[in-house]
């Protein structure tokens, strides 16, 4: 792993690992605040207020009441399926982060396969879906578990194929090497060469994250949370925290292949080994355009949702891949 | 498709501006605005001036008003008159629809600003403003419908019609006295 | 245990639904069984209290039956049993959108029974206040149709400038939501002093936020008109057959608007539109709203710009006794026509209040278009009805 690096400067890691630690597990927390602001102030509300310092205890009170709720399940649900669906969500949400490249020396574990761990991450976050639906023996939940599964592997594909350019033009599957590739200022960052295979990836994944225009699954005006809709307590706090944890990995994996990760936009305001702030400030940038989308835009529906990943992002994603493989092979001294 | 994205587009440019205008959430308990002059908030009576008329209680569509009557020498002149023993006004029926005010001879039923009821049993919004408490469960009694056949005379019609509906509210007080 | 229940519904819902429910494996051409969904009472994106008991294939909705009743408090019941003036504030609380157009119609059938004349000042303001009342219910109606759609924020904009105008009829009428304000006769009081300024500062101020906020936010986005572009489809011969008034019918193309063919009170005197729309379908509807919002708009002004003066009640007595005989108001409501007959046999109770009310009416499209349909389709064609709960059960 990296123990040299703990030899080197024990301090130092320790610090941005328990950094990154705090940060991974009260993701939940902050994000669910951060919506909260981002959708009050969208809509001319001030939001939570009440508890703490500008309401900045609120995420700590709802955690307190959520652990002090029942947890309730339907008397005929499969009930193990049922308890263990939150769990198969979450894990998934929370590995891939430990891939993730926070800062140079920061990365608790630097797969050299990262990128492929994390398309395998994030198929197996479909099977919690699908038991949580299954589990709950309710139509409400099983039509959102449905719409979950066939969105999610319909929308898998598109996200793998936009990645594939990143992975040419790094020559590498590993996330580490992609940023280091990146170097030199923001000019060096692959958005630029990849836009289009950026957009189909932001879009994609939107709609991996299950977040609005592309929430079907939980299709609030319809099935009423679909596929979560009997969960009560901390199992739907943990369904919470893996939507959240899920939001911020795709903004964290965005960031990572398209903008650079840890680099700097410009090489003189390079931090060292706080370059992690670059890393932060991208993600939560990426983060409030998640959520800016969230509360303007309505649903799709599933036709739709079907027709712009199989019609639209396939195709353009395919074309870019045919696009970058010809530049690489008629220009060779620019890449 | 050429167009395709412009209007999200556009659409979340409002959404963005509007991230920096003004709030226009008030917060409650701390800021209270002012309530305009014709506001019609929970009502309340002057038993000073009250005659017992019992016309409130007629017209009111929820029979929230309930009054019990006596004939009292109130003002010292020999004679008795008619005087509200009980006057009970149940805030949970009341729904401020203003007419008793509106009806009132000597404008002593009047509303207040005050809009914040809260209890946490049913009774306690019963607000009683007489000597006697009267029971605010009993309805009292609603105006008697008096239905004519099509043909009857126009003379017999003032004197029924309005003895009607004084019966009916002096029939209440002694039903609530006998329970 | 459920069959059981299954067939206690079958008693209470008659023929449609029971059909359906009574025998448990009706299955499709392919062998397939068809998902059995209850939407509601208690929905969240429903408008109000209905039940949809849905047959789905897939998520495509075989059939529909609305189940309807779950907030009925015999309004008709009641008003037999109060006197005439105490049965306005109890009109009120029939659409709790539209309030002032719910009195309206009363007020003008008892009129008719009365023969009163109503002083110009007073039409004047009751066709002001109703007008605001359409704007009030209007705007929230395509919040709502947003929010069933999925986008959250447009509501919290309609509820924004619905407060504004609340707070105008809190200035005038004494509340903000049930005002009891248009009397058999006249008006309650006048307007207050400095009022019409006021209503002419909110007008300007609402005109140059609407196309920002209501519009441009909304019409152009590529999902909005996926979403309702043809969905809810109906001809004009379909919705003149069903009864449809008000906005359904008028996005169909058909311009029926009582305010224009049978105008009551100071509609006569103003110059306005009939907003058509020719699509006929949920994004139809939307346009007739916004187009209607504009309307009123122009009608305020026009009411605003030339306000007679005078009396604002005319001389009614203690005790109102109308003559032996039924009188028809007719309205436009912001949902439709709503039309009050009240039958008097000469008391001081009306004999017989029947309240006709657009959304009872509009509401049975919904079992003739939503099959064929998605399921994410329903809410949007409720947006396209925009039925009130109160309204539709009375």
């Amino acid at each position: 792993m990296s123990l040299d690096i703990l030899n080197q400067e024990p301090i130092r890691f320790l610090l941005s690992f328990g950094v990154v630690l705090f940060l991974v597990l009260n993701l939940a927390a902050i994000f669910t605040m951060a919506e909260r602001k981002v959708s009050a102030y969208i809509h001319l509300r001030f939001g939570p207020n009440r508890v703490g310092p500008r309401g900045l205890l609120q995420p700590a009170a709802d955690v307190f009441k959520l652990f002090t709720k029942e947890n309730l399940a339907p008397s005929r649900a499969d009930i193990w399926v049922f308890l263990a669906a939150p769990i198969a969500m979450f894990l998934p949400a929370a590995l891939v982060w430990l891939v993730v490249p926070f800062a140079p020396n920061a990365v608790i574990a630097d797969l050299n396969v990262a990128i492929v761990f994390f398309i395998a991450m994030t198929s197996i976050g479909a099977l919690g879906l699908i038991m949580a639906g299954y589990g709950s023996r309710s139509s409400f939940s099983l039509l959102g578990a449905l719409r979950g599964a066939a969105q999610m592997i319909s929308y898998e594909v598109p996200l793998i194929l936009s990645l594939l350019g990143v992975i040419m033009l790094s020559g590498s599957l590993s996330l580490v090497d992609v940023v280091n590739a990146q170097a030199g200022g923001f000019w060096h960052w692959y958005f630029l060469p990849q836009l289009p295979m950026f957009v189909v990836f932001y879009i994609a994944g939107l709609a991996e994250a299950r977040r609005v225009p592309f929430d079907l699954p939980e299709g609030e005006s319809e099935i009423v949370g679909g596929f979560m809709v009997e969960y009560s307590g901390m199992t739907w706090a943990l369904i919470q925290a893996a939507e959240f944890a899920s939001m911020g990995l795709i903004s964290a994996i965005t960031v990572t292949l398209f903008f650079g990760g840890w680099q700097p936009p410009f090489e003189f305001l390079d931090l060292g080994n706080f370059n992690w702030f670059w890393f932060g400030l991208k993600t939560s940038i990426l983060v409030f355009t998640f959520q800016w989308v969230r509360w303007s835009l309505p649903r799709l529906r599933m036709d739709q949702l079907m027709d712009l990943g199989w019609k639209i992002l396939v195709p353009a994603s395919l074309i870019w891949l045919f696009v970058t493989a010809g530049a690489m092979l008629l220009l060779p001294s620019v890449f | 498709m050429p167009q395709l994205g412009q209007g999200i587009l556009k659409g979340m440019g409002i959404t963005f501006k509007h991230i920096f205008d003004k709030k226009i959430t008030r917060a409650y308990p701390e800021y209270k605005r002012d309530l305009p002059e014709r506001s019609r908030g929970m009502l309340t009576v002057d038993m000073d001036r009250c005659i017992a008329c019992l016309q409130c209680m007629r017209i009111c569509p929820d029979h929230c008003i309930s009054i019990e009557q006596t004939k009292r020498d109130a003002d010292g002149s020999g004679k008795p008159k008619p005087y509200a023993i009980g006057f009970v006004i149940d805030d949970s029926r009341c729904m401020y629809c203003s007419l008793c005010v509106e009806v009132c001879p000597v404008n002593c039923i009047y509303h207040t600003e005050e809009f914040e009821a809260q209890a946490y049993n049913r009774l306690e919004l019963a607000r009683q403003f007489g000597e006697r408490p009267v029971d605010p469960t009993i309805d009292p009694k609603p105006a008697v419908k008096k239905k004519k056949p099509a043909g009857k005379a126009a003379a017999g019609q003032g004197a029924e019609g309005k003895a009607a509906p004084k019966k009916a509210p002096r029939k209440a007080p002694n039903k609530e006295d006998a329970a | 245990m459920l069959s059981e229940e299954r067939r206690t519904e079958q008693v209470s819902l008659g023929s449609r639904a029971s059909a359906r429910l009574a025998g448990s494996d009706i299955r499709d051409e392919f062998g397939l069984e068809t998902l059995d969904m209850n939407m509601g009472p208690q929905h969240p994106a429903m408008h109000g209290l209905l039940r949809l008991i849905l047959e789905l294939d897939g998520e495509t909705v075989v059939r529909c039956d609305p189940v309807m009743g779950y907030l009925h408090r015999s309004k008709e019941k009641i008003s037999e049993n109060r006197m005439y003036p105490a049965v306005v504030p109890i009109t009120d609380r029939i659409d709790y959108m539209n309030n002032i157009a719910m009195e309206y119609g009363y007020c003008l059938a008892v009129e008719k029974l009365l023969d009163v004349e109503i002083t110009p000042r007073a039409d004047a303001i009751r066709a002001l206040m109703n007008e605001f009342g359409r704007i009030m219910s209007h705007i929230p109606s395509v919040g709502f149709l947003m929010l069933e759609l999925g986008a959250f924020t447009p509501i919290l904009y309609a509820f924004r400038e619905r407060e504004r105008i609340q707070s105008i009829f809190e200035a005038v009428t004494g509340a903000r939501m049930m005002f009891h304000y248009i009397r058999i006769g006249g008006v309650k009081a006048d307007l207050p002093e400095g009022m019409p300024e006021k209503m002419w500062e909110y007008i300007e101020g609402l005109e140059s936020r609407f196309d920002n906020d209501f519009v441009d936010l909304i019409e152009g986005n590529e999902i909005f008109r996926a979403r309702t572009r043809g969905v809810g489809k109906m001809t004009p011969e379909k919705a003149l057959e069903m009864g449809l008034t008000g906005v359904p019918l008028r996005c169909t193309g058909v311009p029926f608007d009582v305010r224009k063919h049978y105008p009551y009170g100071w509609y006569k005197n103003l110059d306005f539109d009939v907003v058509t729309d020719a699509a006929g379908d949920v994004e139809g509807s939307y346009r007739c709203r916004i187009g209607e919002v504009r309307q009123s708009i122009r009608m305020i002004k026009q009411i605003l710009e030339n306000l007679p003066e005078g009396e604002v009640m005319a001389d009614m007595g203690r005790r109102l006794r109308p003559r032996e005989g039924d009188g028809i108001g007719r309205v436009e409501s912001a949902r439709g026509e709503y039309a009050v007959h009240v039958v008097s046999d000469g008391s001081d109770t009306p004999y017989r209040v029947h309240y006709r009310t657009p959304c009872t009416v509009n509401m049975q499209l919904l079992q003739e278009i939503v099959p064929g349909h998605y399921l994410p389709d329903i809410m949007p064609i409720m947006g396209l009805i925009d039925p009130v709960s109160g309204a539709w059960d009375k």
